[in-house]
C-alpha cells in the first residue's frame, strides 16, 4: 500500500479528532471557519478525490504565480503528467526510540510552517498558479490493510482542549498563501506508520515501500506534494521517509525541513514548546524572483551566457547521445574511502581549492578523456540562495549553472582546479539566471540541444541531526529528474568519506556501463589525490589495471608465425602447381595459370630490361583487361613494386602521380597514353606490335630477382590534406600477411571464382587481384566502368559463377536494389570494406541473399588494405563493428593523452603489427607524423595513426564511429576536402572555398563546395559550372563537388572560425520544366536523366546534379545511356556536359535535325561485335524517334535503325506505291546490312511497311529472322476507309509521340501538348510539320491501294487490345499473307500507347531473347511466352 | 580571542585564495568565489578559534565582510 492511498483511507476514520498547537501557523488561517475533521467526512479515495470538493475555480484568492524555478519543474511534469520522474525523496535513518505520535505531530507543525510545501499546482489563464492547501489532522493511525502492516503503536491523538484551538481539528493552512478570502483546499496529511520489525528483512521491506512510492507521479492539480512515511525497522531504528515534488522543494530545502523537524521533535519529546519558525515565506521567493527578473542584473546575467555559449557548443556526454529524461534512473552507490578522501581535502587546501572544486576538476578530466574531447560542459546544480531571503525558506530555489573548461593532455591538474575555481567563480555572479533559460536564448530548446554533459552535484550539508538525543543520518533517494548522467556527492561527518552516487538515465546506460564509469571515476581521483598536481594530466589513465591488459593484450593477441614470403612467390608456386587450371576469365575468354604465368613472364623480362627491379617503381596505366592483369604480375616478378594510375583520373592527377613518384617506366595503352604526360621514362604498350615481337622472344619461365619481403610490392596513391596526394608504400611482407590471413579465415578453394571490380587505384583491388591466384582459384574480370553498373554485376556474378566479391557499402546498398541480384545465390562470401556498414545494408543483404556470408572489412591504405574483420550476424543490432585485428596486428584505442581507452570508450584508432605501410613516399615529414613510437609494443616498433574515431565493445570487436578530422568517406572513396579546397582556391576568381559532404536527405550524400568571389575579379562572381568543369580536368570524378555554391561571405561562429554548420543547403528548388527535347536523343536523354533522378520530368538544360544527382547515380545514368544510345561514356563528362542537351552534343550522336529526320535513322549504330541489327518502320506520321523507348531494354550490343519518310527534312518527292517505298527503303538498310537474316519491326502503317520489305527481301533469296508488328492490319482492311484530313494528320503526331489523339484540332494547341509532354516532336522544324501532315495523307491513301503478296515465315504480332473504336481491326486478316505461325501478344493498352516506356519494355521483353538468339540455321521459332494462333 | 577586522578579511582571503589587500569590506563575496563550503569552513575556523555561533544562514544572506563584523562580535 502507498502513501497515498493510506492517506487517503485514513480519512474514512472519522473519530479523527484533536490538532496542532497554533502558535507557529494556524492562525487566522482560511480554514478557520471549516468545520472540525473537514478531511475526516471526505469521502474515501485518492487524494484528487479527497479535493474535489473544492469549488472548481478558485475564488478571488488566485494565490500566487510559481517563480521561474518552480515553472520549469512544473513545465517538466505538465510534458509527461504520469511521470514519476520530479519526485525527490529522503530517507532519514535514526538510531534510538522515536515516538511516532510526537513524530507526526512534528511533521505536521513543520509543514504547516512551510507555506512554500504546502500548495498544488494549477493551470490557469495566467499560467500555472500555486494555491494554498488546507492539511488534514495529524495522526500516527495505523495503516489499514494487511494485520501484518500494522504496527503495535496504534496512538491516536489525544484531543486537547478544544477551547483553544483557533484551528479546529488541527487542520493547518497558510495565511501567507491564501488572502483569507476563499476556503483553501483541505487535504489528510499524508503519513503513514508501519512496523515491520516482524519481517525477514524490515530494511528491504521499507525499500520496496518506498521504491513503490517513489514510482508514484503527484497530482499537482490536487495535491499535496509531498508525503511522509515512518518505518520502524528495528527496536531502536526508525526510517521517516519523504518526497515531495521537485517543484516545490530542492535539496537544501530538504535539509531546513529535516533540520527544524528534529528540532521541533526534540522539544516535543522534552515536553517544550518548540521556538518560533525559522522559515520565511513563499511570497519572499516568488517577490524575489519577479524582482530579480525586471532588473538590470537579469539583463547583465542574460548578456553574460549568451555571450559565453554563443558558439553552442558541442556537449559531450559519456554516452555520446541524448535521450528525453526517462521516468526513472539507475543509481550506483559508492564511497571514496576516508583515507582518500582526507588526500582529495588536502589535495584541494594545497591547490586554495575546495574539495568539491577537486571533484568536479576530477570529473571534468573523466569526461574529457572518456569522450575524446578537449572541451567539457558539466552542469553544477546551484543552490542559489547566497545573499538571499531563500536561505531560510524550504522550496524550490536551486539551479543548474554550465560551466566550460578546456582539458588539455599537457595541462596539469592544479592548472585544471584552477580553471574550475574560477570558472565557478565567474558562474556564481550570474547564478540566477535560469538553466531553462540559457537553452532557450540560446535555441537550444526547439532542437533539443543539451547545454551541459554530466551533472555534479556536491552537497556538502551533512545534517548529523539527533531527535530527542537519537542520533540520524539522511540517505537520498532521488534528487530528481536525469537527464543524462548526475554524479551526486555527499560529505559525510562521520569520517566515512565522501559517498558518490551515479544517478544514469537508463534510455542512456546500462547498469555495468555506469558502474565501469564510476569504478573508473573513483580510480581516478585516487589516482589524482595520490599524484602530483603539477604534473600534467595525460599520464593519469582512465582504465582499471584489469582493462588495460584487455584491451592492449588480450584483444590483440594475434600472433602468427607466418613464412617470409612475398606478394608474387606464393602465386608462381601456385601457377606451377596446376598450370592448367583456369586462372583468369575476360569477356568470356579465359587463360590457364601456365598461359597466364608465361605472359607475366616475358613481360616481366622486358620491364627487367628497362630497369624494373626490387625496390623500384613501374607505373601501370590500364583500363581492366588481361593486359592490366598480366602487367601487375610482370612488375611484381621483375621484383619492382607496382604503381597504379587509373585511366579514368583527369591527366592533371595523373601527371602529378607519375611527377611525384618517378617510376622507371610506365606501362600503358594508346588511349590512356594520350592523357600521360611526356616524362622521359620508357612507355610500354602491351598493344604495339614491336613490343609484341620483343616479348615473344623472351623465356616464359619465372625470371629470378632479389626480392625480400621487405621490399615495396605497390604504392597507392590517396587524397591529401593539404592538397597533394601521397604514395602509400606498402612492402610485401604486410600484404602477404594480409593474404595468408584472408585465406586462413575465408579458405578460398579452386572452384572459386573472386571478381574483380574495383578499381587499381583502391587498395581493395590489391585482394582481389592476387589472392586467387595464389590459391588456385579463378579470377573474372569484370569490364571497365562495370563496377558501378548492379545490373551488369548481377548478371557477371550470376553468368560467371563467381563466388566472391567485394562492395563498397553504398555500392552493395545499389547492388541489392537490383531485382536480379537475389539471384546471385551462388555466392560464398560477400566483403564490405571502405567506408561505415549501415546495419539496414547488412540486414537488406541477409534478406536478399540469405545463407550468403558478409563479412565487413577495415583498414586504410596505409594498413595493407584491411586490418579488422567481422562476420556479419543476421538479426544483430546496433551498429556493425569492423571487429577484432587480422593476424600479427595490434589495435589501440587511445585517448586524447595517448592512454588506451577502456571498452566502451571512444578514441581514436590506432594500428600496429606487420601490416602497417613503409611510409608516405618521399615524404619523410609526413611520414613520421602518422606513423609514430608504439609505447605499447616492442621496442623500435610503430603505430599508424588512422584519424579514425573507434571504441571497443566488451567483447574485444572495434566500432567505427567517425573521423577525428575533417578526411570524408564518400561511396568508399577517402576525400581530403582540404585538398579539393585548395584546388578550388585556385580557380580564378575564388577567394576561398570550403568542401563538405552534406546528408539533406537521408542516404544522400553529396560532396558541397562553397566559394566566395575574389574581390576585383573581372566578369563578376565566379559560375558553379565552369568551376566543376575546370576541377572535373584536375582531380577524379568522386572529388568533384555535385554542389557548389556562390557565398557572399562564409558564416562563422563568434570566435572567428568558419561555421560550418551554418552553410546553407544547396536549393533544389529551381528544376522546372524547361525548354522540351529537339531530337530523339535529347528526348531518350531527358528521359534516362528523369528515371535515374527518380523525378518525373527533366528538362534539356537542367543540370544533373543540381536536380540532385551524385556520383553513384551518375555512373547509373552513364550505364543507362550507354545502354540506350550505344555511346560509351565517361562519368566525368557529366560533370562537362550535365544537362540532357549539352549531353547530346557532346555525344554526337544524331545530333541534328537533318540526321534525326533522315530516311535511315541510326537510333544506335552497329559497332565492331554487335549483334544483327533491327530495323524498324515509321508509322503512319513518318517519324521512328518513337521506337526510341526500345533501346534501354534490347541491351548495348543491339543496333537500332529507324526508316523515316521522305520529305521530312528537305522538300522531296514522296513514293507513289507501298512497294517503291519499300524498295527505297530497303536500299537504304542494305546500306547498313547487305545481307540477312534481316530483323525488321513496324507499328502500325509501319508494319504494312515492314511487311512489304520483308516479302520484297524473300524474293531477292534473302532470309528474314523477325517480322514483328506492332497492332499493324493488312491493307484489306482499310480499303474502304476515307483518306483523313489534315485534323486526321495532326493526330498522326500526337499518336507519334504516344498519345490517343484528343479534341485539339488546332496545330498550337498540338504542339503545345506535345512541348508539355516533353516529346521531341513538339521541336519540329516548319518543313518537318507541313510535310507530316502530306505524308500521314499519303500513307493512308499507299496503304489503301496496296496488295500484300505472302512472307514465308511467322508473324510476331502485338495487339493494343483496350476496346477500341475501329472494331474491325482484326490481326487474324494477315493469315493470307503469312506461311507460319501468327504469335500473338496481347497489350492491354490503345494503339497509340504502344510505344509508351511501359508498352514498348513489354514489346522489348517478348523480342529481346529472339535478337540476342546468333541467326538460327532455321526460321525462329515462338518463344512459349507467345501464344500461337493457326495463322490459316 | 575576539576576532578583528583584519582577522576576518585575512580568513576570507585565505578560503577565497586572494590577497587580503584584494577583499574589500563592502563587496558581495559570492563575487569573489564566496560560496556555501567555503563559508562552512569559516563558520567551522571561527567557531574552533574565536568561540563564535554564526551559522551558516547567518553569514550567507548578507555576504560582506563589514555585515560579518557585527555578527562575529568584531570591533570595526
Amino acid at each position: 500500500m502507498t502513501v497515498h492511498d493510506l492517506a487517503a483511507a485514513r480519512g474514512t476514520d472519522t473519530s479523527a479528532a484533536g490538532g496542532t498547537d497554533t502558535s507557529a501557523a494556524g492562525g487566522d488561517g482560511a480554514a478557520a471557519g471549516e468545520p472540525a475533521g473537514a478531511a475526516a467526512v471526505a469521502p474515501a479515495g485518492p487524494p484528487a478525490l479527497a479535493a474535489a470538493g473544492e469549488p472548481a475555480r478558485p475564488g478571488p484568492d488566485r494565490g500566487l504565480p510559481l517563480t521561474a524555478a518552480q515553472s520549469g519543474m512544473w513545465f517538466a511534469q505538465a510534458l509527461d503528467p504520469d511521470s514519476p520522474a520530479q519526485n525527490t525523496a529522503e530517507l532519514v535513518e535514526i538510531h534510538g526510540p522515536v515516538d511516532p505520535e510526537l513524530f507526526v505531530r512534528a511533521l505536521h507543525r513543520v509543514a504547516g510552517e512551510a507555506d512554500a510545501l504546502r500548495v498544488r499546482l494549477v493551470e490557469t489563464p495566467d499560467g500555472p498558479r500555486q494555491l494554498p492547501l488546507a492539511l488534514g489532522p495529524a495522526r500516527a493511525a495505523p495503516a489499514p490493510g494487511p494485520a501484518r502492516d500494522t504496527g503495535p503503536t496504534t496512538t491516536t491523538e489525544p484531543a486537547r482542549n478544544p477551547a483553544r484551538d483557533t484551528v479546529p481539528s488541527g487542520a493547518v493552512s497558510s495565511s501567507a498563501v491564501s488572502s483569507g478570502d476563499a476556503p483553501a483546499a483541505t487535504v489528510p496529511f499524508p503519513f503513514h506508520l508501519a512496523d515491520l520489525r516482524d519481517r525477514t528483512d524490515p530494511d528491504a521491506a521499507a525499500r520496496a515501500r518506498t521504491g513503490d512510492d517513489l514510482s508514484r507521479p503527484f497530482d499537482l492539480a490536487a495535491g499535496p506534494l509531498f508525503a511522509h512515511a515512518l518505518f520502524r525497522v528495528g527496536d531502536e531504528r526508525w526510517l521517516w521517509y519523504q518526497r515531495v515534488h521537485h517543484a516545490v522543494m530542492d535539496g537544501y530545502g530538504y535539509s531546513l525541513l529535516a533540520r527544524r523537524t528534529a528540532e521541533v521533535y526534540t522539544a516535543l519529546a522534552a515536553g517544550e514548546e518548540p521556538g518560533p519558525s525559522p522559515f520565511g515565506r513563499l511570497g519572499d521567493l516568488v517577490a524575489e524572483d519577479t524582482a530579480y527578473r525586471a532588473s538590470e542584473t537579469y539583463e547583465k546575467d542574460r548578456a553574460h551566457w549568451t555571450e559565453q555559449f554563443a558558439d553552442r557548443p558541442e556537449v559531450p556526454n559519456l554516452a555520446g547521445r541524448t535521450a528525453l529524461p526517462s521516468r526513472t534512473f539507475l543509481r550506483r552507490t559508492a564511497r571514496l574511502a576516508p583515507e582518500a578522501t582526507e588526500r582529495v581535502r588536502e589535495l584541494a587546501s594545497s591547490l586554495r581549492a575546495t574539495w568539491p572544486d577537486v571533484l568536479i576538476a576530477a570529473q571534468a578530466l573523466y569526461v574529457s578523456r572518456a569522450t575524446n574531447s578537449r572541451e567539457v560542459v558539466l552542469g553544477l546544480p546551484m543552490m542559489g540562495r547566497m545573499g538571499s531571503a531563500a536561505l531560510r525558506i524550504p522550496g524550490m530555489v536551486m539551479n543548474v549553472l554550465p560551466l566550460r573548461l578546456t582539458v588539455a593532455p599537457g595541462d596539469t591538474f592544479a592548472q585544471l582546479t584552477r580553471q574550475v575555481v574560477l570558472g565557478i567563480r565567474a558562474a556564481r555572479r550570474h547564478q540566477r539566471f535560469r538553466y531553462e533559460d540559457i537553452r532557450r536564448e540560446l535555441g537550444l530548446l526547439g532542437e533539443g540541444r543539451s547545454l551541459v554533459g554530466p551533472l555534479v552535484n556536491v552537497m556538502p550539508f551533512d545534517y548529523g541531526l539527533t531527535f530527542a538525543g537519537a542520533r540520524s543520518d539522511a540517505h537520498n533517494l532521488s534528487a530528481g529528474p536525469v537527464d543524462d548522467l548526475t554524479v551526486n556527492i555527499y560529505d559525510r561527518a562521520d569520517g566515512s568519506g565522501l559517498r558518490i552516487d551515479y544517478d544514469g538515465n537508463p534510455a542512456l546506460y546500462e547498469e555495468p556501463e555506469l558502474a565501469a564509469h564510476q569504478r573508473r571515476f573513483l580510480r581516478l581521483l585516487t589516482a589524482v589525490a595520490e599524484g602530483d598536481p603539477h604534473a600534467p594530466t595525460g599520464s593519469l589513465a582512465l582504465p582499471t589495471p584489469v582493462e588495460r591488459d584487455l584491451v592492449l593484450t588480450e584483444f590483440n593477441d594475434t600472433a602468427q608465425p607466418v613464412p617470409p614470403t612475398t606478394l608474387i612467390g606464393p602465386i608462381e608456386a601456385q601457377a606451377a602447381r596446376t598450370p592448367d587450371a583456369p586462372a583468369l576469365v575476360f569477356r568470356g575468354r579465359t587463360l590457364s595459370y601456365a598461359g597466364l604465368n608465361a605472359r607475366a613472364n616475358r613481360l616481366a623480362r622486358e620491364l627487367t630490361a628497362r630497369g624494373v627491379r626490387p625496390g623500384t617503381l613501374a607505373a601501370v596505366a590500364l583500363p581492366r583487361s588481361v593486359d592490366l592483369i598480366v602487367t601487375l604480375l610482370a612488375v611484381l616478378k621483375a621484383g619492382g613494386a607496382y604503381l597504379p594510375l587509373d585511366p579514368d583520373y583527369p591527366a592533371g592527377r595523373l601527371a602529378y602521380m607519375l611527377e611525384d613518384a618517378a617510376p622507371v617506366c610506365v606501362v600503358t595503352d594508346a588511349a590512356t597514353r594520350a592523357a600521360l604526360p611526356a616524362t622521359g621514362r620508357p612507355v610500354l604498350e602491351p598493344g604495339d606490335p614491336e613490343l609484341a615481337a620483343r616479348l615473344a622472344a623472351h623465356p616464359a619461365t619465372d625470371p629470378g630477382r632479389a626480392l625480400t619481403p621487405q621490399h615495396p610490392a605497390y604504392v597507392i596513391y590517396t587524397s591529401g590534406s593539404t592538397g597533394r596526394p601521397k604514395g602509400v608504400v606498402v612492402p610485401h611482407s604486410a600484404i602477404d600477411n594480409r593474404l595468408r590471413w584472408m585465406q586462413a579465415e575465408y579458405r578460398l578453394a579452386p572452384g572459386d571464382r573472386v571478381l574483380q571490380k574495383t578499381p587499381s587505384g583502391f587498395d581493395v583491388s590489391v585482394w582481389e587481384f592476387f589472392w586467387a591466384f595464389r590459391q588456385g582459384a579463378t579470377l573474372v574480370v569484370a569490364e571497365p566502368g562495370g563496377h558501378k553498373d548492379p545490373a551488369h554485376l548481377a548478371r557477371l556474378i550470376r553468368e560467371q559463377a563467381v563466388t566472391t566479391v567485394h562492395f563498397v557499402p553504398s555500392m552493395l546498398q545499389v547492388f541489392l536494389a537490383e531485382p536480379a541480384a537475389a539471384d546471385c545465390d551462388g555466392l560464398r562470401r560477400v566483403f564490405c570494406s571502405g567506408e561505415a556498414l549501415p546495419r539496414e545494408t547488412a540486414e537488406e543483404f541477409h534478406r536478399v541473399l540469405p545463407g550468403v556470408p558478409l563479412h565487413n572489412l577495415y583498414g586504410p591504405t596505409e594498413a595493407a588494405v584491411d586490418v579488422t574483420h567481422h562476420p556479419c550476424v543476421p538479426g544483430e543490432r546496433g551498429p556493425v563493428p569492423i571487429g577484432k585485428p587480422v593476424w600479427n596486428t595490434r589495435l589501440y584505442v587511445l585517448d586524447a593523452a595517448l592512454q588506451p581507452c577502456p571498452p566502451g570508450i571512444p578514441g581514436e584508432l590506432y594500428l600496429a603489427g606487420v601490416q602497417l605501410a613503409d611510409g608516405y613516399l618521399g615524404r619523410p615529414a609526413l611520414t613520421a607524423g602518422r606513423f609514430v613510437a608504439d609505447p605499447f609494443g616492442p621496442p623500435g616498433s610503430r603505430m599508424y595513426r588512422t584519424g579514425d574515431l573507434a571504441r571497443r565493445r566488451d567483447d574485444g570487436a572495434v566500432e567505427y564511429l567517425g573521423r577525428t578530422d575533417h578526411q570524408v568517406k564518400l561511396r568508399g572513396q577517402r576525400i581530403e576536402p582540404g585538398e579539393i579546397e585548395a584546388a578550388l582556391a585556385a580557380c580564378e576568381g575564388v577567394a576561398a572555398a570550403c568542401v563538405l559532404v552534406r546528408e539533406d536527405q537521408p542516404g544522400n550524400q553529396r560532396l558541397t563546395g562553397y566559394v566566395t568571389p575574389a574581390a576585383g575579379t573581372p566578369g563578376g562572381t565566379p559560375d558553379p559550372d565552369a568551376l566543376r568543369a575546370e576541377l572535373a580536368g584536375q582531380l577524379p570524378d568522386h572529388m568533384v563537388p555535385q554542389d557548389l555554391l556562390v557565398l557572399a561571405d562564409f558564416p562563422l561562429s563568434p570566435n572567428g572560425k568558419l561555421d560550418r554548420g551554418a552553410l546553407p543547403a544547396p536549393d533544389r528548388s529551381s528544376a522546372g520544366r524547361g525548354r522540351a527535347p529537339r531530337t530523339p536523343q535529347e528526348e531518350t536523354l531527358a528521359r534516362l536523366f528523369a528515371e535515374v533522378l527518380g523525378v518525373p520530368y527533366v528538362g534539356v538544360d537542367d543540370g544533373f546534379f543540381d536536380l540532385g544527382g551524385n556520383s553513384l547515380l551518375a555512373a547509373r545514368l552513364v550505364a543507362r545511356v550507354r545502354d540506350a544510345l550505344g555511346a560509351e561514356l565517361a562519368v566525368g563528362a557529366l560533370f562537362r556536359a550535365p544537362s540532357p542537351a549539352a549531353l547530346a552534343d557532346r555525344l554526337h550522336v544524331a545530333g541534328d535535325n537533318r540526321e534525326a529526320l533522315g530516311v535511315l535513322l541510326p537510333l544506335r549504330p552497329v559497332r565492331p561485335g554487335s549483334r544483327t541489327p533491327l530495323f524498324v518502320f515509321h508509322p503512319a506520321g513518318g517519324i521512328s524517334w518513337c521506337y526510341s523507348g526500345l533501346l534501354a531494354h534490347l541491351g548495348a550490343d543491339q543496333p537500332v535503325y529507324g526508316l523515316q519518310a521522305r520529305n521530312l527534312a528537305v522538300p522531296e518527292d514522296m513514293p507513289g506505291t507501298m512497294e517503291e517505298m519499300a524498295d527505297d527503303y530497303l536500299a537504304q538498310l542494305r546500306k547498313v546490312q547487305p545481307h540477312g537474316p534481316y530483323r525488321l519491326l513496324g507499328w502500325s502503317v509501319g508494319g504494312v511497311v515492314a511487311h512489304t520489305v520483308a516479302v520484297r527481301l524473300q524474293e531477292a533469296g534473302e532470309r528474314v529472322d523477325l517480322l514483328a508488328l506492332l497492332d499493324a492490319y493488312p491493307s484489306d482492311q482499310w480499303r474502304d476507309l476515307p483518306i483523313p484530313a489534315e485534323a486526321d494528320a495532326l493526330g498522326a503526331l500526337l499518336r507519334m509521340a504516344g498519345f490517343e489523339p484528343r479534341g485539339d484540332t488546332d496545330r498550337e494547341q498540338v504542339l503545345n501538348f506535345l512541348h508539355e509532354e516533353g516529346s521531341a516532336l513538339a521541336n519540329l522544324p516548319e518543313h518537318t510539320l507541313n510535310s507530316v501532315v502530306d505524308i500521314v495523307v499519303n500513307n493512308a491513301r499507299l496503304m489503301r491501294t496496296h496488295r500484300h503478296r505472302v512472307f514465308d515465315g511467322d508473324l510476331v504480332f502485338f495487339t493494343a487490345a483496350a476496346p477500341r473504336a475501329e472494331s474491325w481491326l482484326d490481326r487474324r486478316g494477315w493469315a493470307p499473307y503469312v506461311t507460319g505461325r501468327l504469335l500473338n501478344r496481347d497489350l492491354d493498352c490503345l494503339h497509340p500507347q504502344l510505344t509508351q516506356p511501359e508498352r514498348i519494355a513489354e514489346v522489348a521483353g517478348v523480342l529481346a531473347p529472339r535478337l540476342a538468339a546468333e541467326p538460327a540455321a532455321e526460321p525462329v521459332g515462338g518463344p512459349a511466352d507467345i501464344p500461337e494462333e493457326n495463322a490459316r | 580571542m575576539a576576532l578583528t577586522l583584519e582577522q576576518i578579511r585575512a580568513d576570507v582571503a585565505d578560503v577565497l585564495g586572494e590577497d587580503p589587500a584584494d577583499i574589500p569590506d563592502d563587496e558581495n563575496l559570492v563575487d569573489y568565489g564566496l560560496d556555501s563550503v567555503r563559508i562552512m569552513a569559516l563558520v567551522e575556523r571561527w567557531r574552533r578559534d574565536h568561540g563564535t555561533e554564526v551559522t551558516f544562514v547567518d553569514l550567507a544572506e548578507q555576504p560582506a565582510i563589514e555585515k560579518w563584523a557585527p555578527l562575529l562580535g568584531a570591533a570595526a
